[in-house]
């Protein structure tokens, strides 16, 4: 799923990406920065988590159409040097910056970072804004970058839900893999959600490794994995056809069958008999005392 | 300055990486000769090694009143002197000729300090982020922050205030930490604590955030790092 939305999002999307301080989800967001500018999409970028050289650092994609909207100098109006403030995260304020370059289509807005924003900017108002903006006009699709481990679940949570697909990112087992998990809403109300293990190459383009399987959706693997434990011993366990049927005749010695009852019972020839002669003072009955046993 | 510690940061006082912010930060144990390290190696790598450090002294003391009075008032109207103590301090040295010393370094120790006397964890993140745009892309030159960490009951998650919240925020920011800790096991004589470096951020090569995990021992000349498993006491 990761590949799908990293190839084209819909009108109206909002796309969230959360990291947490083990990874960091800067290289997907450029990902995606690189990825809808191969496709010929203008890209504006509030930047306040990193300077302009930082976040076109690397990017191989033409640039010609990526507008960097600087929040990183001045954040917050200290200075008045810079193009954006938070306090400017509004509807009005992001149109109005929007239209200044002017394009024939709507552009795709990327946020690095939500968390910056969320920070001073009441959660309600944000999602306000980001709801607006989801509506459409003069943007097509928001890309944001959340870092979660900032925010308590619900603002993180409220803002998710805002979303129509989010990419929760953490480290992967090995150094330069991780693991995505992604929740995509689509229009009809439907959910789908996946789990795959991906790397970013050093042209920011995603290779998607493998798909973890998740439970309810897939059935249980088949009993062909299973390994040989007869294979590659250095003496022959197996059986032969043989002697596999040798083994099944062959009756436990501690199993009690009715063949076996019928043969103690029954003295074969040339074995000792028991020969008795009842005395006048025993109680002798003809009847098998053991004839009620269940064995 | 630790030898084996630059050589597992890759740094010389000759050639560093420019334009970094490094984090460091321990937990219930002390990074303090971190601090000296990187103290002696940015003294090591400026030419005139005395007016340096009287003058990077001097800066520091004047940075600590000015934002002292700034911060605690909280008003953000004010932070705009912060900022002007900040290029004022970065002016300063340029006046006296910064051609011959290099970028600067702003070394801030240690973070935590301005938590416990009032000021809010947000604005301390407000302020090492303007530290960052200002020293590390304006200036090119490197910040070194410690921040100490005690394990504190019942941290809500992302609530804004304590100095585990103030840490991730740092995390986020910078493009190197060392993090501190007492071993897990408990008390050892002859292993002190653990240091996990973990590189983000990474530029050119290597796009992936890279983690290496030493022991060290500190001793009266310096500090020795070595892999984990493999102290001298052990081997």
């Amino acid at each position: 799923m990761l590949s799908e939305l990293l190839q084209g999002t819909d009108t109206g999307a909002v796309l969230i990406i959360q990291d947490s301080c083990s990874y960091s989800g800067q290289h997907l967001l450029k990902s995606f920065i690189s990825a809808a500018l191969n496709k010929e999409e203008a890209v504006h970028v509030l930047g306040f988590d990193v300077s302009e050289e930082e976040l076109k650092d690397g990017l191989t994609a033409s640039t010609q159409r990526l507008h960097f909207h600087s929040a990183y100098t001045d954040p917050l109006g200290w200075t008045n040097r810079t193009a954006f403030t938070v306090h400017q995260f509004c509807v009005e304020e992001l149109t109005h910056l929007l239209k200044q370059t002017s394009h024939p289509k709507p552009v795709t807005l990327v946020i690095d970072s939500l968390s910056w924003i969320l920070r001073h900017v009441s959660p309600p108002a944000v999602c306000k804004t980001l709801q607006q903006l989801k509506k459409g006009g003069a943007v097509r699709a928001v890309i944001g970058l959340l870092h979660a481990d900032m925010h308590q679940r619900g603002t993180v949570g409220s803002v998710c839900h805002l979303a129509t697909s989010v990419i929760t990112v953490a480290p992967g087992t090995k150094g330069d893999e991780a693991v995505a998990k992604t929740t995509k809403r689509s229009k009809s109300g439907k959910v789908m959600q996946d789990e795959e293990i991906f790397s970013i190459k050093g042209d920011f383009s995603v290779t998607v490794v493998s798909k973890t399987s998740h439970a309810g959706h897939r059935q249980t693997e088949p009993e062909e994995h299973q390994t040989d434990p007869t294979a590659n011993l250095t003496f022959n366990i197996r059986l032969s056809d043989t002697e596999r049927e040798a083994k099944e005749k062959l009756a436990l010695p501690f199993v009690f069958s009715k063949e076996k009852k019928t043969a103690l019972l029954q003295s074969g020839p040339g074995s000792g008999r028991i020969l008795y002669e009842p005395d006048a003072n025993d109680d002798y009955d003809q009847e098998d005392p053991d004839d009620d046993l269940d064995v | 300055m630790f030898t084996e510690l630059n050589s597992i940061l890759n740094a010389t006082p000759d050639s560093f990486t420019q334009g970094e912010f490094i984090l460091v930060s321990d937990r219930q144990s002390d990074a303090s000769f971190l601090i000296h390290h990187f103290l002696s190696f940015y003294l090591r790598s400026f030419s005139h090694y005395s007016a340096i450090s009287q003058s990077l002294g001097l800066i520091f003391q004047e940075g600590l009143k000015e934002s002292l009075s700034i911060l605690i008032p909280q008003d953000t109207t004010t932070g705009s002197q912060a900022i002007g103590c900040m290029s004022m301090s970065s002016d300063g040295g340029g006046e006296e000729g910064v051609e011959e010393w290099g970028p600067p370094v702003l070394l801030v120790d240690d973070v935590s300090v301005l938590l416990s006397l009032g000021v809010s964890a947000g604005a301390m993140l407000d302020f090492s982020h303007y530290c960052r745009a200002t020293v590390c892309s304006q200036l090119q030159g490197n910040i070194v922050t410690l921040v100490r960490c005690h394990r504190e009951e019942a941290e809500d998650d992302g609530s804004d205030g304590g100095s585990e919240w103030l840490l991730k925020g740092l995390v986020h920011q910078c493009s190197l930490t060392l993090h501190v800790q007492g071993l897990p096991t408990g008390y050892c004589r002859d292993i002190h604590g653990q240091v996990e470096v973990c590189w983000r951020r990474r530029r050119g090569d290597g796009q992936h955030t890279q983690k290496k995990l030493f022991q060290y021992k500190v001793h009266n000349k310096g500090a020795s790092f070595f892999a984990p498993g493999t102290s001298s006491a052990v081997l």
